[in-house]
């Protein structure tokens, strides 16, 4: 970059300094002139970020003694020089790394004033060089008072009457406080439906319908609840909700689409530590720096879990395709940084880069001091083009056995052919001749047919080589300090930073990381750490989010200063108490959220006795006066489709990918080699980055590019083109007439019963057998319209139907 | 504009209610129109993306001094990061003539948008950021080679809405998969409505081009009338809600959107004239011609932001070697179609406010790659601009004797972009969207209107 940017400017400022000189005048600029010319540009169109009050990359242009002393790039101006001048060059905007002021150039005036001056050696009035003391450039220590950087403190659970649950003596406090009751108990087969789909992703069968509105016990509910938390699909289901948190993907997407060929152990590790309520703490720490918390004794199995977890850290989509390897390192480093702030924290320390986050107290050398725990860390096995994330071996004990088997008997093979070799040539060297230089071609015959069979046993050898599994994930680097890039830019290093976390989060002042360790160890203990004032909230609040349709704090992955205000800060606090003391069970979580009455609301507005009101003052339901009706996720929606048409294969975990580890999905010759046909359960179709799955991404699924813990709920066309015309409801539409029809030969009288069981798992009233009556018919004289057989039209017309009941709102949406 | 109609059931009273949002949802589909007090010269794009990246040195921007230096070493520093090892300098094999009343020079690659020359604008002194494909590809297309972003026509849609209701606002015709693939077409944090709607795709010839699942296999329209109707009488048993009033007119623009596609897509109604205008009567001209006429009846049927890719399932304009068969073929596909195009918006008086633009992910080195190639060079490359309001007839920057570096009317992408959403009336300054607590924009924090090309 240097030498094209010399000869860039070299061939540039020539021309660029043409206005400067080209003004009559302004080749005799005096020290009165900087006073009362140059300063008051500086001031008025660069004061704002270099001035007395903030001093961006550490310049200030407010005094001549600033423009001399410079910022962390060196001196703002060589008088004489602008090729030297920094700040010519800037405001030349000539460099795209170095364009000042942002947005707007200066005045073409202005430009040639200052660019002049500078030329003219940068008379001035003389005093003092210098420079004025910087003011303290970040003070995190004071900024300690946001809300969210504050310690939680279990706040003491307020006497509300009626509401003996602590969630519900919070919300019904925070209700109470703006003239508002909320709506009463939802009916029973709502809640079940509700519950069903929250916890597992799917609908309740038919009998477990049955079987629920049967059961007056008191307990029932909760009954419910452990069945289904107990359930494996419970951990299908909200491993998605943490796929989206960590951006998974099968693939890497942005420049060169290439297969994430082992990550789905990390997604089964998911599922798996769902399933097993793993505690949240552990379930982090192991994400961050589980490759270091193995020790000899751990047993192998536990161990390539451990190693598994790190997944976390490398399934960013990375520029594989970076000619500048120096950036690509640091974009990786970058994407870590960013993905584990926002995903763990709420916070988006990204920004830091470049220079000190404009809004949360996070400076560049906090972001240089978490960077340096990635720079030492191996993320990467070759940054060369196409570069390789790092794999780690996880293969179970037999196979690392049989696989050292393996290889030894290629190479005992190859010593064979070797031996054979060196032996045949010994035999016809002449004396005093190296045998080695005898041509292999030379040889006898019979040698010839020994060596043959000796290859070939080496070949046989060879292929009885099984690769060893792998999985995505880190290992330790070189430990060292990370300097700050200058602007961000990678070419520019400024000072370095000691390994730690950002000041402002310390708890018991910097982390204490070893010389010779990445630092990733102290890390999790630090994210861990039952005094952190974010790990707790972040996930409770993420928990009431998948749970309610909306968090607590709304912007669930911004906690920081540009967050939303948690609505009850009370409730969240006592959540995020409650989940440390718990021992960080998110099961005892999710029985804490799904019994309270809060939870288990109506989400009919007309059911709180102060519906006008409620509307009035909360229509978006921020204070869950009453539940929210919502669309199933993507995934549901699938799910739902395929386990109503009956195929859905209910199996577990394993790659659906077609490719190898690293191969491409998509090269430049656009050829769409993905395959979505398996009946399986949409976690483990695979996430293919630039290319998601159509029904899955017409219905808001995430891109697995950044973390998003609040996925949005659009209505759009597309949406309705698939539902109508795409080849799964079709299809799901046909199966479900077909078991129709089969059912009752001859008269249709209980069919729209049978339709409804089997699409919505209850009875049609009498007005929606009406409309199933009304539309066959309809549906029946067009097909007889445009000439389709008699024979065919009933299947065709009820097929139309189960596809309108398909598309509509009762299987799409949990109310 | 057409109003959406809606039936007449309770639903109409919960529409003008304060909670009605799923009525205001349907109006801004139609608004968005952002009015930023400036001349708006262009009402929609047509952006021509050739993928691989042309030379400008073979095609729009000669060099007398690299035919001169034929043969010998760069005599400035190379960049720092490069694709591939280059050698040295490579003269063109083609000859280049100047063009109409401007006199702009064209190579013999692109005889027929040579004679528009007094039409384009060309901005010689464009350079990227990366010299991958993807990398570029992405800048081109987002403005962003590291995050994932939206893509210029969702900005396009976001800052001024649909021309037409029953279309979606931006359309990208047999686009690319590789390289960023749908990220480059994608709405990212936009709303997903701003998406490009993707007709066809690279990889499958031009007369496959349409978006899916706009037709349905099985039924009639009569039979989905009814479905639709049945939909609704369903919805009006439950409780009323804006979300779901919401969805209900979204199959019902759904059930136009599939009436109206197949309509703008249907070219049996042009004249033989008009098919040959576009090459549509030669097989080699006959692919990128359907797009490109594709891309003009999209634009008179109100689409805002219309991208036609040429690619193929090949190298596409990635000549690394064998310069002179490569960029011959790629260039006898496109010159005749894109000029075309200019002259058929031009009579349908379309290319006053339609802005045409054709642009390659980056240029080509003037050092040769092996014996007969050049490798990629984001350095400077040249895009040109037609119609919508830009400078006709004009050369707007240069890169250097060889044509290795832009030197002089230097613009970057977020330069080309900011002056792009300029000529729309758009201030790429206040085209903002809030997303994760900061305002993001096209061009990021960059961008400069270049005010010299337009007219």
């Amino acid at each position: 970059m240097a030498l094209r940017r010399l000869l860039a400017l070299s061939l540039l400022l020539a021309g660029a300094v043409a206005p400067g000189r080209a003004r009559a005048g302004e080749a005799h600029l005096t020290a009165d002139d900087f006073t009362a010319r140059v300063a008051p540009v500086l001031e008025r169109r660069c004061g704002h970020c270099h001035g007395a009050q903030r001093q961006e990359g550490g310049l200030r242009l407010d005094s001549f003694a600033g423009l001399v002393a410079g910022g962390d790039s060196g001196p703002a101006i060589v008088p004489g020089s602008l090729a030297e001048s920094l700040l010519a060059r800037a405001v030349l905007r000539r460099d795209e790394t170095l364009l000042m002021p942002p947005g707007e150039a200066l005045p073409a005036d202005e430009l040639a004033l200052v660019t002049a001056w500078i030329e003219a050696g940068a008379p001035h009035p003389g005093g003092s060089l210098e420079p004025p003391p910087p003011l303290p450039p970040f003070d995190p220590v004071a900024q300690r008072a946001h809300w969210s950087f504050t310690p939680v403190v279990r706040p003491p659970v307020p006497v509300v009457a009626g509401a003996a649950d602590p969630i519900d003596a919070f919300v019904r406090q925070a209700l109470a406080a703006v003239g508002v009751e909320p709506t009463g108990p939802a009916d029973r087969a709502t809640l079940l439906r509700r519950v069903t789909f929250d916890l597992t992703g799917l609908p309740p069968s038919a009998d477990e319908v049955a079987a629920f509105l049967a059961d007056d016990s008191p307990d029932a509910f909760a009954r419910v609840v452990d069945r289904l938390l107990d359930s494996p699909q419970y951990g299908e289901h909200w491993a998605r909700h943490w796929l989206d948190v960590v951006r998974y993907a099968d693939s890497n997407g942005l420049d060169e689409n290439v297969a994430h060929g082992t990550a789905w152990r990390y997604r089964d590790w998911v599922i798996a530590s769902l399933n097993e309520d793993l505690p949240y703490d552990r379930f982090l720490r192991r994400q961050v720096a589980g490759d270091l918390l193995a020790t000899p004794d751990t047993p192998a199995a536990e161990r390539n879990a451990l190693f598994v977890a790190t997944g976390f850290l490398v399934l960013g989509p990375k520029v594989l395709a970076e000619g500048d390897q120096a950036k690509l390192a640091a974009d990786v480093v970058d994407e870590q940084v960013d993905t584990l702030s926002r995903a763990f924290l709420g916070l988006s320390f990204g920004c830091a880069r470049c220079h000190n986050h404009k809004f949360d107290p996070v400076s560049q050398a906090d972001y240089a001091a978490l960077a340096g725990i990635f720079t030492s860390t191996r993320s990467m096995e070759s940054l060369a083009r196409i570069a390789r994330w790092q794999e780690n071996v996880v293969a179970t004990p037999e196979a690392l056995a049989a696989h050292a088997e393996a290889t030894a008997t290629v190479e005992a093979r190859k010593g064979a052919v070797a031996a054979e070799l060196a032996s045949a040539r010994g035999a016809v060297a002449a004396a005093g001749t190296d045998p080695a230089t005898v041509a292999e071609e030379s040889l006898p015959e019979e040698v010839h047919q020994r060596l043959t069979a000796l290859r070939d046993a080496v070949a046989e050898a060879e292929r009885a080589v099984v690769p060893l599994d792998t999985a995505m994930g880190v290992v330790e680097g070189t430990p060292a300090d990370a300097r700050i890039a200058i602007r961000g830019d990678h070419l520019v290093p400024g000072r370095r930073v000691p390994r730690g976390v950002p000041v402002v989060l310390e708890i018991d002042g910097p982390l204490a990381i070893p010389p010779a360790a990445s630092g990733r160890r102290e890390l999790a203990d630090w994210l861990t750490d039952p005094r952190h004032p974010l790990t707790a909230r972040v996930i409770v609040n993420r928990v009431w989010r998948w749970h309610f349709g909306r968090g607590i704090v709304a912007t669930t992955d911004n906690f920081g200063r540009l967050g939303d205000r948690p609505v009850n800060q009370p409730l969240l606090d006592w959540l995020a108490a409650e989940l440390v003391d718990s021992g960080w069970s998110l099961k005892a979580l999710h029985r804490r959220i799904l019994l309270s009455a809060a939870w288990q609301r109506s989400s009919t507005a007309a059911d709180s006795p102060t519906a006008a009101r409620a509307l009035e003052v909360d229509p978006d339901n921020h204070l869950a006066w009453r539940a929210t009706v919502r669309r199933l996720e993507a995934e549901s929606i699938r799910d739902s489709l395929l386990a109503v048409g009956g195929t859905l294969d209910r199996s577990m975990g394993g790659s659906l990918l077609h490719v190898a580890n690293r191969a491409f999905l998509f090269d430049h010759t656009s050829i769409d080699g993905t395959r979505y046909d398996a009946p399986r359960r949409s976690i483990y179709m695979p996430v293919i980055r630039n290319h998601i799955q159509d029904c899955l991404w017409l219905f808001d699924c995430t891109d697995g590019a950044v973390p998003c813990g609040d996925r949005g709920t659009s209505t759009v066309p597309s949406q309705a083109l698939w539902l109508l015309n795409g080849d799964l409801v079709l299809d799901v539409a046909e199966r479900v007439a077909t078991s129709v029809l089969a059912a009752t030969p001859g008269d249709g009288a209980p069919r729209p019963l049978l339709l409804f069981r089997r699409v919505l798992g209850r009875s049609p009233t009498a007005a929606e057998e009406r409309l199933v009556a009304e539309a066959v018919a309809r549906i029946t004289a067009r097909l007889a319209e445009a000439g389709t057989p008699p024979a065919g039209r009933e299947a065709a017309a009820w097929t139309a139907v189960a596809q309108g009941l398909l598309a509509g709102d009762e299987l799409l949406f949990v109310r | 504009m057409q109003s959406i109609p809606l039936p007449t059931s309770r639903r109409r009273a919960l529409a003008g209610s304060a909670v009605g949002f799923g009525w205001l949802a349907a109006r801004n589909l139609l608004a968005g129109t952002v009015d930023h007090g400036l001349p708006v010269r262009a009402r929609r794009v047509i952006f021509m993306f050739m993928k691989g990246g042309p030379s400008h040195v073979d095609t729009f921007d000669p060099k007398p001094k690299l035919s001169a230096d034929d043969g010998k070493p760069f005599p400035a520093a190379k960049p720092r990061v490069q694709f591939a090892a280059t050698g040295n300098l490579l003269a063109s094999p083609w000859r280049f003539r100047r063009y109409g009343e401007c006199g702009s020079p064209v190579s013999d690659l692109f005889p027929h948008v040579a004679r528009h020359v007094d039409r384009i604008c060309f901005l010689h002194g464009v350079h990227g950021t990366n010299a991958a494909h993807g990398g570029a590809v992405l800048k081109l297309h987002t403005g962003s080679d590291t995050f994932v972003r939206p893509g210029m026509g969702a900005w396009v849609s976001y800052g001024l809405g649909t021309l037409n209701t029953d279309l979606p606002a931006f359309v990208t015709i047999c686009p690319t998969l590789a390289h960023g693939g749908a990220n480059n077409w994608g709405s990212a944090f936009l709303p997903a409505r701003h998406q490009g709607v993707p007709l066809g795709v690279a990889s499958r010839p031009a007369t496959e081009a349409r978006m899916k699942f706009i037709a349905n296999p099985r039924w009639s329209a009569d039979v989905q009338r009814a479905q639709l109707d049945f939909i609704r009488g369903l919805g009006d048993q439950a409780a009323a809600d804006p979300v779901l009033e919401s969805r209900l007119e979204s199959f019902e623009l759904a059930f136009r959107m599939q009436r109206a596609m197949p309509t703008v897509e249907d070219l049996s109604g042009e004249t033989r004239e008009t098919l040959a205008l576009y090459g549509l009567d030669d097989p080699v001209t006959a692919n990128f011609g359907r797009q490109c006429l594709l891309a003009r009846r999209f634009a008179e049927a109100g689409v805002r932001f219309i991208q036609v890719t040429h690619s193929d399932g090949k190298v596409q304009w990635d000549q690394h070697a064998d310069l002179l068969a490569g960029h011959g073929e790629k260039a006898a596909e496109v010159d005749k179609p894109i000029a075309g195009l200019l002259e058929d918006l031009a009579r349908r008086g379309l290319l006053d406010d339609t802005l045409v633009v054709w642009s390659g992910e980056f240029g080509r080195t003037p050092v040769a790659q092996g014996t007969n190639g050049r490798d990629h060079n984001p350095e400077g490359f040249t895009i040109w601009m037609a119609g919508g309001g830009v400078r006709g007839g004009f050369r707007y920057g240069a890169t250097d004797d060889y044509g290795y570096y832009a030197v002089d009317g230097r613009m970057s992408i977020h330069d080309v972009h900011a002056t792009i959403l300029h000529l729309l009336g758009v201030d790429h300054l206040r085209l903002t969207y809030r997303h994760g607590g900061r305002d993001f924009r096209l061009t990021d924090v960059a961008g400069e209107v270049h005010e010299a090309v337009v007219a």
